[in-house]
Order: C-alpha cells, then structure tokens, then sequence
C-alpha cells in the first residue's frame, strides 16, 4: 500500500509549506491505494488539494495531512488537551479547551466512576483529558481516561500554573526526541510540565520563581531558531546560578 | 449562557492562587517585579495627530482630529475636546460592539478628567471668533489588543496622539477683512496644539488579602485583583486625578507610598514619549525637504521655452524676486490665459492639466534652474521658439524633435519636480503659437 510517487509528485510536497488551493495528489494515477487524509485536507474529485496554509506531513503507510501553528485549536479526536472547566451539569463538566465550542466531560469518564461517586469541581478546575470524540456540529466529548479505562495521567492538576501557547509550540515540546529547550532546562531545574496539544501548557515546581522561568522561556523560544535557543538557555541558566 | 461562558475570560483555580503566591516572593508571572513597568513602544503614523502605543500586550492606537464648531456658551474663548474610545471584538473576546460598557466609560473618563482638570491643553489658544467659532478637538481612543492595564496605554496613546497633531492655520482675509480663511497645510504651516504638561496615568492594582501593590497589572492580574488605583500625574509630581476602583480598602501610607512610586514613572514616560515626538518631527520636516529636493523626472520635451517666458515676463515687471506670492499670482494669470487659448484651440492629447504647483514657485529654485539653462538672452529665445513651431504641426515631427530637446535637457541638470509638471505650460504655449502661426 506505499505510495507511488511516480507519476504525481507527493513526494515533492511533503514536508513543504503548503498554501490552500494547492492540489498534493492525484488520484486518477494511483489507483488500489487506500490514503488517510488527515486535517486541510480536502477531496476534490480526483485530486487531492489543500484547505489551509502549513506544513504537509506524511507518515507511513498512508497518512497525509496538513500542520500549523494557530492560536485556536480544533478538537479531534485522541488528542491530549488541558481544559478548564467552566460549568458543571448533572450528566456533564463543561470544560473550555480552547475549541469552537465547549467540549462535555460525562460525571461518569473517570475511572471506577459510578453514580455515588461523581467528583466535585469547582469553576476554574484544570484538567489534563483526552477528546474521545469530536463532530462537526456536536461539542466534543471529553474523558478521564485512557483506552483501557485507567486513570492513567489524565485529571486535576494542581498548583502550578498554566501557560497560553501555540498549537504548534505545543507540538514541539510534545515531539520526541525531547525538545531542546526542555533538555536544557531539565537538566538544571526539577519541574513538572503538562502539555495540552491545544496549546496550553502547565509547569510546576517547588519555588514559583522555577514556574515562572521555565514558562516563559518556554514561551520565549517559540520565536527563537535552533541556535538563538541554545543561547538564550545557556545566559538565562547562568543568571540563576 | 453558554456563548457568553466561553467569551469572558477562563481563568484557572491554579492561576489566581499562583498569581498571589508568587507575589508573596516578590515576583510576577511574566518576570517582573512588582514594581517594574512593561516595556513600551510609542510609534506614530503617516498622519499628523496619530499615535500608536504598545505596553507589553496591550496595543491602542490614538488619533485626533479637529473641527470647527460654536463653542459653549459659558465659555466663549475656549475650545474644546473629546475623547471617544473604540473597544474592539477583536481586543478581547468580552469586549461586544454597539453600546459602550461600564468600563469604556471609565476609561474614557479617566482620560478625560486627566487631561481636562489639569488643564493641560491650552483651550483658549483654539478660539477663532469669541462666541463664534473654535476649534473642537477630537481623540479616538481604539483598544486594539487587550494585555491588561488599558487606562495607562489609552492615556499615552492620547498624548503622543495630541502632541503631533496639527490644526489648520486659519486667517482673516477677503474684501471686508472679515471672511475666515482656513488655510490647507501645503500652504500654511499647520499649527501644533499647545500642551502645558503631560499628565501622565499610573495604575496600582492590589492583589490578594494582604493587598500586595503591583504596578501596571496585566489582564489576568486585573481578573484577581480586588482592587486598583489609577494616580494622574505629571513631571513636576503634581497630583491631576486619582481614581479608585475595586471594593478593596486601601489604607493611607500605601496611598502615599503609590504616589511616589507614579510620579518616578510619570517622568519616565513623559521623557519616552517627549523622544518619541522629537524624532517623529525630525522625521516630519525631514520629509518636507525631501519633497523640494532636486529627484530625477522624466520630461518630456522642449519646457525651457516655457521657463523662459516666464523668466522674461519676471525681468519685465522687475518685481521683487523674493517675492514668492507675487510670482505665484503672475504665474496664475499666465495659466489662465494659457487656459483660455487652449479651450480655444482644443489642445489634444498629452499629460493631465492638473498642477498643484503652478502657484506657489520657488523663486530660488526657478532661477538657479533658469541660470544654467537659458544661455541666449530671453527676448532672442523667445523669437527663435516662434520660428520653431510652426514645424512642430505635424505630430510626427514634434515626437522627434522632443526626443532631440530631451537628451539635450538630461545632460544639463537634474530636474525637480517642479519642473516636471511644466510641459502643461509649454503645451499650451504651443497650442497658442501655433494658431498665430496658421
């Protein structure tokens, strides 16, 4: 099932930037092949064309879509977000992720959860969770657990403090291997980070002051290349010391 | 309901004890100290009278515009002024359109209530006629980005605006000396506002039960503060206003200790934005000279005629050559006849008649371009042209014969702008010489 990439010219596309409107595939010179078309992405016919400006990914053996940085985030499904809860009702949290709409988190997503024992939160709670589902047209749904019903990392964080990223410097310090500003911080500091793909992260530590330097340099770096990082880590950690 | 849950903003359990615990070590989200003001960046726009103000993430743009209006009865000598605030969707997701909130009234008010007790604006410098006519001065204030603390950034944002803006220099002329003349600023230098002092808005917020000061909070310390203080203050720490919001008692000495605190600030940024102004007016009459400089036009054709008729007509009249006015009426005259005669000839083709120029010459400019171009003495010149033009009827020839005078004119000087838009005249001149000729 890998892709030909004789006749069209994905190949030429991947990792690119890619504009709305430019068309990554065609289909009528690849037939019997199944692809997954992941987000701006669109089927037009017979070819494949792009419905927002990033980067196009591909992973094997047929995934292709489209990355970019926004400070929006729409929910899909399997995704590992922070979410504030907002409202609660009998059947369901209304926690915000930064989404078009309010995602619901059912009382019941949680592990061992039953009727006697639904967990009291307060407005303002922050949540680490996972989108289970999400619909055009319907609020996505939320959960406290993994796929096999454990807690696993998923709930309440607390102290600490959450920070506002990007979408996309979420996914940088998601990547493996561990981003470099992380590395570099890790190594002198002891802190906790939780990082939501729909750009939030939280950190916490012992000392505020250990909060507060890791979150903004964390935030700082998105504007930074490689090299600058290195720098602005190497003087930031010095100053501590 | 749940609309409106997702417009206001979501502040976390976790941020708000953070916030108060982090202050307790004496240190702010974003690295500050409480006493640390954000950076802040004053730019200016194209215009006269616009200011664009950044503090951190708060970003507000000001911009004054004036108007003549009847002033108030109770005050017959003085203008006046308004400030109208713009809180854009786009700023903050609880900010709507339509009716202004609670909170672009106080903003706008404090503004205001700095400016105007204070007397900072010298009201009675824009009356025209007692009782008749002054001069309304207006400020928008547009919100364009909330990060917090949009009372000092609107505040700066309505100074640097008011210090480079400029009114309309107006006189009385006409017959009876009576009629008011609004000058347009190509021909009158406008004139800048008269402002005595800066007065200058600094807000303490009080966080947490010990009421820990911050200055200059950020929107999400404005979400947990249980109160503020904005102190109106100028270079000389004198006190124009104060405005206390919140329900949080704040007890004197912290009062006090505020005040000295905003008025070390105060003088920072009145310096900032005084350096703003200064390399904004350098910039502005850089611009000026920029637009006399000699730039290098194409031409089109034989003008050199045309400057010359006008040269010869000067030396006749042995006017004063200093004089610019004089010249610019003659000039006029000179067009209008030209004018005349081309409506009657209907003179086809060619560059557009408009000329903003045509009035107005330089007198300096036109003879140190007349000094390197009209070698023959004018009355021959003029006698030689006559004898070219009847040659030039057909328009075949002409195109010829302009490419032949354009090479010679490139090699001479380079040209200003001013004579760029000469060929009009020389068009025209043409067209005239031309009906003599048949």
């Amino acid at each position: 099932m890998e892709v030909k990439h004789s006749s069209s010219s994905p190949s030429s596309f991947i990792d690119q930037l890619v504009v709305p409107g430019d068309v990554i595939l065609d289909l009528s010179s690849m037939s019997n092949q199944t692809i997954k078309l992941g987000g701006g992405l669109r089927q037009d016919g017979d070819s494949i064309s792009v419905m927002k400006a990033g980067q196009l990914r591909f992973t094997k053996p047929n995934k292709y879509w489209v990355e970019s940085s926004h400070k929006r985030y729409v929910p899909s499904a399997g995704d590992n977000v922070l979410g504030v809860v907002v409202d609660t009702k009998p059947e369901n949290f209304l926690v915000d992720i930064k989404g078009p709409a309010l995602a619901f988190l059912p009382v019941l997503a949680f592990e061992g959860g039953t009727r006697r024992n639904i967990p009291k939160f307060e407005v303002g709670t922050l949540l680490y969770v996972r989108v289970v589902n999400a619909n055009t047209g319907m609020n996505p749904e939320l959960s406290c657990m993994d796929a096999n019903g454990k807690a696993g990392e998923y709930g309440v964080l607390k102290e600490g403090y959450m920070f506002e990223s990007s979408t996309g410097l979420s996914r940088t310090l998601l990547s493996s291997p561990p981003c470099p500003v992380l590395e570099a911080l890790g190594k002198k500091l002891s802190f906790e980070i939780a990082v939501g793909i729909n750009g939030r992260f939280w950190v916490n530590a012992s000392q505020p002051s250990t909060v507060i330097l890791v979150g903004n340099a964390i935030q700082k770096s998105e504007s930074l290349s490689v090299v600058q990082q290195k720098i602005y880590l190497e003087k930031l950690l010095k100053s501590i010391q | 309901m749940e609309q409106r849950l997702a417009t206001s903003l979501i502040m976390t359990v976790n941020e708000k004890k953070f916030i108060e615990s982090a202050l307790l070590s004496d240190i702010r989200v974003d690295g500050r100290r409480p006493f640390d003001y954000r950076t802040l960046t004053i730019t200016f726009g194209s215009e006269d009278g616009s200011s664009e103000v950044q503090l951190g993430q708060t970003q507000v743009i000001g911009f004054v515009t004036s108007q003549l209006v009847q002033p108030y009865i109770d005050r017959p000598n003085e203008g006046s002024f308004a400030i109208y605030t713009e809180f854009s969707p786009m700023a903050d997701p609880s900010f709507e359109t339509g009716r202004p909130t609670e909170f672009a009234i106080e903003l706008g008010r404090i503004v205001d209530r700095g400016l105007r007790e204070s007397r900072a604006i010298d009201t009675e410098s824009l009356c025209v006629i007692a009782g008749k006519l002054v001069w309304s001065i207006r400020i928008d204030l547009h919100i364009i980005d909330n990060g917090g603390n949009l009372v000092d950034a609107a505040n700066i944002a309505a100074l640097a605006a008011l210090s480079t803006f400029r009114r309309p220099e107006c006189t009385f002329g006409g017959e009876d000396g009576q009629q008011l003349i609004i000058h347009p600023p190509d021909v009158m230098e406008p004139l800048p506002l008269i402002i005595h002092h800066f007065p200058i808005a600094v807000t303490f917020g009080f966080i947490g039960k010990e009421n820990i000061v911050v200055i200059d909070p950020t929107h999400y310390e404005e979400s947990v503060i249980g109160g503020s203080m904005t102190a109106t203050l100028n270079t000389n720490g004198d006190i124009c206003a104060i405005q206390k919001a919140g329900g949080d008692g704040v007890p004197q000495s912290v009062i006090m200790q505020c005040l000295r605190i905003a008025s070390v600030k105060a003088a920072d940024i009145t310096t900032k934005i005084k350096n703003a102004v200064e390399s904004y007016n350098t910039q502005r009459s850089l611009r000026k000279i920029k637009r006399h400089d000699p730039s290098p036009v194409v031409i089109c054709g034989d003008h050199d005629d045309d400057v010359a008729k006008h040269h010869m007509e000067r030396l006749n009249l042995g006017s004063d050559e200093s004089n610019d006015m004089e010249i610019g009426r003659k000039l006029n005259e000179n067009d209008k006849m030209d004018k005349r005669h081309s409506i009657a000839k209907g003179s086809g083709g060619g560059p557009a008649s408009w000329d903003p120029y045509s009035r107005g010459v330089d007198a300096d400019a036109l003879r140190a371009s007349l000094g390197s171009r009209v070698a023959t003495p004018p009355a021959i010149y003029k006698e030689e042209s006559r004898q070219v033009k009847p040659n030039e009827t057909k328009s075949s020839k002409q195109s010829s014969l302009h490419e032949v005078t354009k090479i010679e004119l490139e090699t001479s000087q380079p040209k200003s702008l001013k004579d760029a838009v000469k060929p009009k005249h020389k068009r025209r001149n043409k067209s005239t010489s031309n009906a003599f000729a048949h």
